[in-house]
């Protein structure tokens, strides 16, 4: 049997489905408890999202606390915002198969790159924000549970789609040059 | 472009319309209307040696260089 096409559209788009409802989970978590924790109950920093503890930084500064929650959300929201936009293009069905280089996929590479680019240089100063908080004596918890880790795989992935989205450009020319040609 | 199509003249001089001569030539009449209004990027030698073939002319009849 051979998986066309269509079908792996069809997979991806479910998948995407799933992980877009998990980081707006997430996101959404990540706003709720930076909120709850400095409003409402100080308590909630000690069992912040998922085991992540972060009572030692709420009690050397709520400001500190405050930053490296701000960055988890911005880059939770964003990765949120990545996969919203994917599953928008797989819903709006514009990845046409048959006339591939078009201006909404150009624009959607793009979209995405920058994106990436985004959310690397974000993990990438909160983990440099992370380092100094540990060089100031606070027990700081490991990046992969502040959902910071991976900044250099963010950043790869964002000039690795970069240069795919400029292939793009020239090959929408190329596209276009070929159905004028009579 | 500098390369002006002058289909439609020579279509005129020969009293041919667009569906006869999509007929002739065996192009869609979107393409030739892409050719006719000037928006083309390039046209094949086989596509250029049939107009010629149906309106009975040259190349030089239909295809103008003109200084921008």
């Amino acid at each position: 049997m051979k998986i066309t096409t269509q079908e792996i559209l069809k997979v991806l788009y479910i998948f995407s489905w799933i992980i877009f409802v998990g980081v707006c989970i997430e996101a959404g978590g990540f706003i709720f408890n930076t909120f709850f924790t400095l409003v409402v109950n100080p308590v909630d920093a000690k069992h912040f999202w998922e085991g992540l503890d972060l009572s030692s930084l709420y009690q050397h500064d709520p400001g500190f606390f405050l930053v490296i929650t701000s960055m988890m959300c911005t880059a939770a929201v964003m990765r949120a915002l990545l996969f919203y936009w994917i599953v928008k293009i797989l819903h709006d069905k514009k990845l046409d198969m048959s006339q591939p280089f078009s201006k909404d996929v150009q624009r959607f590479i793009f979209r995405i790159s920058y994106l990436s680019l985004f959310i690397g240089v974000c993990s990438w100063w909160g983990a440099k924000y992370s380092a100094w908080m540990v060089k100031q004596g606070v027990v700081m918890p490991d990046l992969q549970y502040l959902r910071l880790g991976g900044a250099d795989v963010w950043l790869f992935m964002g000039v690795t789609l970069f240069v795919i989205a400029q292939i793009f450009k020239r090959g929408i020319e190329i596209q276009t040059e070929n159905e004028l040609t009579v | 472009m500098p390369i002006v199509v002058n289909l439609d003249v020579m279509m005129a001089r020969r009293k041919m319309s667009l569906n006869e001569l999509s007929d002739k030539v065996g192009l869609t009449l979107s393409n030739l209307s892409i050719l006719k209004t000037g928006k083309a990027k390039a046209i094949r030698f086989s596509t250029l040696e049939a107009i010629c073939k149906a309106l009975e002319c040259q190349p030089a009849d239909i295809l103008e260089y003109k200084e921008e």
